[in-house]
Formats: C-alpha cells, structure tokens, sequence
C-alpha cells in the first residue's frame, strides 16, 4: 500500500503539488456543488421557496384568466367582473345627462346611439332638417353658387319633414337670409 | 505509473479525512462560497430554472448541471488560467480558490504521503 514509487524521485512527482491540490480542491467543490444541487433540488419538489410557489400561482391564475377572456367577455368589457378595486360596474351605465349637441338629456348609455342620430352620422340617421339646409339642398340643387356650409349627407329630401322632436339650430351656416316658403 | 497515482491520491483522500483536514477544508470552502455570494447566486439560478422546466420535471443532474462550471473540466494548475477558463456563471471566485489551494498545498507538503 504504500509503494509510491522508487526512492530516487521526489514523492510528489511525477504530479505536482499544485496539480494535486487543484484536483483535490475539485473534488471538495464537487461534493459542495451536489450539495447544493440536492438542497435547490429539495426546496424545488417540496415547494418550500415562497417566492417560486406564488409567482407560479400566479402565472396560474394569470393564464386561467385569460382563458375565461377568451370564452366570454374581453379585458375591456369586463361585465359583472370585480375590477381591482373590488368594484362592479353594470353592464349598461345608467348616468344621465345633458347631450351638448342637442341639449336633450340621455342616458350615459344610450349617448352613443342617441349621437348617431343627433349629429346624423350613422346609417339610419336623419339629418335634423331645419331651414337653413333645405335651403341650402334646394340652392344646391338648382346650382346657384352659394356658398353654403351644410354639414350634412345629401339626402334628395327637399322638402321640410316635420319631425316631432324639437330641436334648436345647431349647425352654422353661411350667412343668406331665405324666405319661408 | 498510474497505479501509483491512484494509491497516491487514496493516501491523500485517507489522510485528508483522518486528520480531519478534509472537513475543514470544506467547511472553509462553503464558509467562504457563501460570503462572496456564491451560494445565493447558485440558489437564485436553481429557482430560475425550476421555474422555468417546471417545479417537478427538476432532477438533481440538472441542478448539477446549472451550477456546475463549464470550464470545470479544463481547469488546470495555476489560478491565473482558470480565471482564463472559467467564465460561466458559477465560476469561484479567484480569490477563494486560491485560498483553498493554498491550504491544500500546504497540507500536501506538511505530511510525508510515502509514511503510511
């Protein structure tokens, strides 16, 4: 056991000292290295890492919620679902208010809808018929030049339809005076 | 020769153990890895990659894996070249390798291998 080699050469060689002392110093960081390994390999299967267990609920519930998005309401419409605040909004806001366009009260909503017809932008929309732009349709259509501002689509409805709403003038138009026919 | 060198290195390991140097080669080693910082950066690579594979697809290989160097194999002689070789995340720090190999050289050649 203990025939190293002949007594000529020094003990230590033919390997250095330095040689086996880094081969040792390996050996003494390998085992720490599976120490370690095993211990993170602990901590991992029994799920004692707070940080890793919460971060993966989380990517959980993040992923579950996105599935419900996906079957029923988006992220923007969020109907009937807590928001961070713990608060619910009905699903219809039920505010009310004055439209600026024509002065009406409307519900928040129904604002969009009651827009359409208001300021005559949507199909199905009729444009408010007042004066000024029948008779701006009506110098349109003879082809006088007029400068008329008449915002609205050109519908070949020249005569007044009396709409049972009131509405007060809200559109500017170009300065010319007309007679009521 | 290289039967000696095996019976050399068994010499080593026995007297190392024997003479509890082993142990407190270790324990200097771990007390120094974990003030430089070591151990926490290797924790913190373990946890990314359990999150990443997933909690329970992680075996120990792995985790050997990610911590152990790359230029671990390669590592030679002196210091100087294994700052060279060693450039992954889990490289010891020089200074603390150095310190080892300083005390294990010194431990070589405070005892006689041959009287056994």
């Amino acid at each position: 056991m203990s025939a190293l080699n002949d007594g000529s050469s020094p003990p230590q060689s033919p390997v250095t000292i330095e040689q086996r002392a880094s081969r040792c110093f390996d050996d003494l960081f390998e085992s720490i290295i599976v120490d370690m390994a095993s211990e993170c390999h602990r901590i991992a299967r029994l799920g004692l890492d707070r940080n890793l267990e919460e971060e993966e609920e989380e990517l959980r519930l993040s992923a579950q919620a996105r599935m419900e998005n996906l079957g029923s309401s988006s992220e923007y419409n969020s109907k009937n679902v807590a928001d961070i605040f713990g608060q619910t909004h009905p699903a219809i806001p039920s505010e009310t208010f004055d439209c600026m366009n024509c002065g009406r009260p409307v519900t928040a909503g129904r604002f969009a809808p009651h827009l359409e017809k208001c300021m005559g932008k949507g199909r199905k929309a009729r444009p408010k018929i007042t004066r000024s732009t029948t008779i701006a349709r009506n110098r349109h259509a003879r082809g006088s030049p007029v400068t008329v501002f008449a915002p609205y689509s050109t519908t070949p409805n020249n005569n007044i339809i009396p709409d049972d709403t009131p509405r007060t003038g809200g559109e500017e138009l170009a300065n010319y005076t007309f007679e009521k026919p | 020769m290289e039967n000696f060198a095996h019976v050399d290195e068994l010499n080593l390991v026995l007297q190392l153990i024997e003479s509890g140097e082993k142990e407190k080669l270790m324990e200097l080693l771990r007390e120094r890895l974990i003030e430089c910082g070591w151990r926490d950066e290797m924790r913190a690579l373990c946890r990314a990659y359990a999150k990443k594979k997933g909690r329970n697809n992680v075996t120990v290989d792995d985790l050997v894996h990610v911590i152990t160097p790359k230029g671990r194999e390669k590592s030679c002689i002196s210091v100087t070249s294994n700052f060279a070789i060693s450039t992954s995340a889990s490289s010891v720090p020089d200074s603390v390798k150095a310190e080892l190999l300083l005390r294990i050289q010194s431990f070589l050649k405070s005892v006689p291998l041959d009287a056994l």
